[in-house]
């Protein structure tokens, strides 16, 4: 934490701050509320909080999916912005080299304690860092949730509802596809028909997604080549020019390098840089400081060892769904809804491997090359929800690694199986995922590097997805099984860290409402996978990015 | 299902090739030029010499008999360092306090299994101190404070992380990923770019 001399007077410094929240206060000091809550609770005035020399109007912390997008729109609409991000701005073509050790630095390797039954495997599973954040390094498989990922509640008594209706999302899941540029079939084949098809075609099928279709029409099951956020032909990028097309080197998930993939770094980020966003790497946010009536008044960071403010008048935490609570708990900040860190939710994503007589080479082509959502709610399933097929390649220190964990090999047959790798391909699943007690977030004792508590994750997978991870092993056993494959075997695993700041319709179970706005300081918003209420069914990244834009349009449209 | 080997030297010819990035080419040769010798910096030498000799029998290299791939120094220096990958089980200490218990505790195995310590072992030997750590229920009190489960399980996918991150474990398995310029075009079924190579027949 940093001095307190650098603090200025008259800012609160928030190591214990008063309760915001006036029925609690008045609950926690036992005394009767003496007026009505919403009477008491300031509403939205910005032009109330005088500005100083050196306030911009917003601050976002955090540059992925859930930060850039909102940057570019607030920067467009002419206020003034200032982005910090943690990790450094690279320079792809020439930094990212064909090569998974090298291209750690694209992961949060700051060390987190992963706990409970099924212990989520962070860094390159399940974090990002830099300019760009996790997209640096997704496979850019973004099919849109179906309509009904959004009301799991409603169908099923479990989990909770969205306060955000896919008809509210639609019309930015199309903007994004179109602005970004997803490669993908048109029509596609699962969920309501769309008002625009992808903007173009999807990408070629490599060997692992030939080989699933093989399968998978044995067993009448139906595939589609998947969407994927990487440009199947040169794309025109507002605010960079041409991009150029995939040159299938299978590498999205250690970072692409001829700017093919639409990370934000190459998407939303030079249009925010285009319409004047100040954006500042290496800046690790410590304090949010607020006044006397709760809102934030600024941040302190850490920039190249110097420790900096930023006054502003309105702040997007958009630090993803480990460094947003954290940032919350150690600030005390947005507590009142006790849900901070709570409802911790982690995609099942089994894979099951298989040996194929015919050469496979996995590393090249788009890894998630086909889908399928007929296992969207499957006939007679023993689980709530439901879950996507999804072809795999595979890069082979990452293959290498599971294989040790998965199978426990090593010795010789551990060298005789990775012989042959070139004969390998795998499916897997993404499948919904419901709170419960047991998962959440919290701060431990143990400091990091950086002198902060280390984050403890909490997971263990709970009967819904033991069941649904059963009901899947079985039909990607038959898949293979189908398409040839000898040798096939399933690893357990979980990705993307959801639902630790959750929205909702009221602050009393929910940390931010439906635009992204924290129910208890009102010039504070949250704007990435932290506020999904459900896990969903498909991967985050598509809907982070909606949600970010939606958030920056109510924003805006508070302010008129 | 065996297979018989690729051809050696592919990706010593391909890194000299245009088909490699600048960036790859960098990190590629720094591994190839690795010097065998390696004094460690955070482990006291006989417990790094209990670590290499561990890091043997999971990747035995009989085919290197003179430069097998080093695994033993990428471990020493990380802790050296202090570099984490981003998370750790729970219930394992912190990285160093977790190899230092651990190397002990294959020791402790190895006395109890053969009343003399690892490094002493014929490999056969040190195969079943080693297989009782995977087992999850080795001898020794070691074990009653650190999981060996989760130990084995670490030290195992960061040695096989480093194995295969090296050029030649690489060309081993047939993978030439790394020469990806200008560009594949051949990523269908049993097809392949005129670089990558075939089995050896």
């Amino acid at each position: 934490m940093p001095d307190e001399e650098v603090l200025e007077e008259g800012v609160l410094n928030p190591v214990k701050p008063e309760i915001q929240d006036p029925l609690l206060r008045a609950l926690v000091a036992d005394e009767p509320a003496t007026a009505p809550v919403a009477a008491d609770i300031p509403k939205e005035k910005p032009q109330a909080i005088e500005p100083e020399a050196d306030e911009v109007d917003c601050v976002v912390i955090g540059l992925g999916a859930g930060g850039a997008p909102l940057l570019a729109r607030l920067a467009m609409a002419g206020l003034k912005v200032v982005a910090l991000e943690a990790g450094p701005w690279h320079n792809p073509e020439k930094d990212f080299a064909t090569d998974e050790k090298a291209q750690d630095f694209l992961f949060w390797n700051d060390e987190r304690l992963a706990a409970g039954g099924d212990p989520l495997a962070m860094g390159k599973n399940n974090s990002g860092t830099g300019v760009g954040g996790s997209t640096l390094h997704y496979t850019a498989y973004t099919p849109r949730p179906l309509p009904d990922d959004l009301h799991i509640r409603r169908d099923f008594g479990l989990g909770e509802d969205w306060p955000v209706s896919y008809e509210e999302l639609a019309p930015y899941y199309e903007e994004i596809e179109q602005f970004i540029g997803v490669s993908g079939p048109t029509p596609y084949p699962w969920g309501p028909a769309r008002r625009k098809g992808y903007p173009l075609a999807p990408l070629p099928l490599n060997s692992a997604a030939q080989l699933m279709v093989r399968g998978a029409e044995k067993m009448g099951i139906r595939t589609s080549p998947a969407a994927n956020a990487a440009l199947s032909a040169r794309y025109y990028q507002e605010g960079v020019g041409w991009r150029e097309a995939c040159t299938n080197r299978g590498f999205c998930q250690a970072g692409c390098s001829n700017g093919a993939k639409s990370s934000m770094d190459v998407t939303f980020i030079p249009l925010a840089v285009k319409h004047g966003a100040d954006i500042r790497p290496n800046s690790f946010v410590t304090e949010i400081e607020r006044d006397a009536r709760g809102y934030v008044t600024g941040v302190v960071y850490t920039q190249n060892g110097e420790q900096k403010r930023q006054r502003c008048r309105h702040l997007f935490l958009c630090g993803g769904s480990v460094e947003t609570p954290r940032l919350l708990l150690l600030n005390e900040l947005a507590l009142t809804s006790g849900q901070v860190g709570r409802n911790l939710m982690a995609h099942p994503g089994l894979q099951v491997w298989g040996t194929f007589a015919d050469e496979v080479r996995p590393n090249k082509g788009i890894p998630g090359g086909l889908i399928s959502q007929d296992t969207h709610r499957p006939a007679g399933a023993d689980f709530a929800g439901g879950y996507l097929l999804q072809s795999i390649g595979v890069m082979p220190v990452t293959f290498a690694g599971q294989v040790a964990r998965g199978r426990k090999l090593w010795g010789q047959p551990l060298r005789d199986y990775m012989r042959n790798y070139n004969h390998i391909a795998g499916i897997n699943i993404l499948g919904d995922c419901l709170p419960h007690a047991d998962n959440f977030l919290e701060l431990a004792e143990e400091k990091d590097a950086r002198g902060l508590p280390k984050p403890r994750l909490h997971f263990t997978a709970q009967e819904n997805e033991q069941r649904m991870n059963a009901h899947a092993e079985k039909i990607m056993r038959g898949i293979w099984e189908a398409a040839g494959a000898t040798d096939i075997w399933a690893f357990q695993r979980y990705a993307h860290v959801i639902g630790t700041a959750r929205m909702g319709k009221s602050g009393d179970d929910a940390v931010v409402d439906a635009n992204g706005r924290a129910f208890d300081v009102p010039n504070l918003y949250i704007s990435d996978n932290s506020t999904f209420p459900s896990a969903l069914s498909v991967n985050p990244a598509l809907t982070i990015m909606a949600l970010s834009l939606r958030t920056a349009d109510k924003f805006l449209e508070s302010l008129k | 299902m065996s297979v018989p080997p690729y051809p050696s030297g592919t990706v010593r010819a391909l890194l000299a090739t245009p088909h490699v990035s600048e960036a790859t080419r960098a990190a590629l040769q720094a591994r190839l030029a690795a010097p065998a010798a390696y004094a460690p910096q955070f482990l006291a030498p006989e417990t790094y010499a209990l670590l290499e000799a561990v890091a043997a029998r999971i990747f035995p290299q009989p085919d290197r008999p003179d430069q097998p791939i080093p695994l033993a120094p990428a471990v020493d220096q990380r802790l050296a360092e202090g570099r984490a990958d981003g998370w750790r089980y729970d219930a394992l200490p912190p990285d160093r306090e977790a190899y230092r218990m651990g190397l002990g505790g294959i020791q402790e195995i190895a006395q109890a299994q053969f009343q003399t310590d690892f490094t002493a072992l014929n490999a056969e030997q040190q195969d079943a101190v080693l297989q009782a750590l995977a087992s999850g229920t080795p001898p020794g009190t070691t074990w009653t404070t650190l999981d060996a489960g989760r130990f084995f399980e670490e030290m195992l996918a960061e040695l096989t992380e480093t194995y295969y991150a090296h050029p030649l474990a690489q060309e081993e398995i047939g993978y030439v990923g790394m020469a990806d310029l200008p560009a594949w075009t051949k990523i269908g079924l049993n097809e392949k770019e005129s670089r990558e190579p075939g089995l050896s027949s």
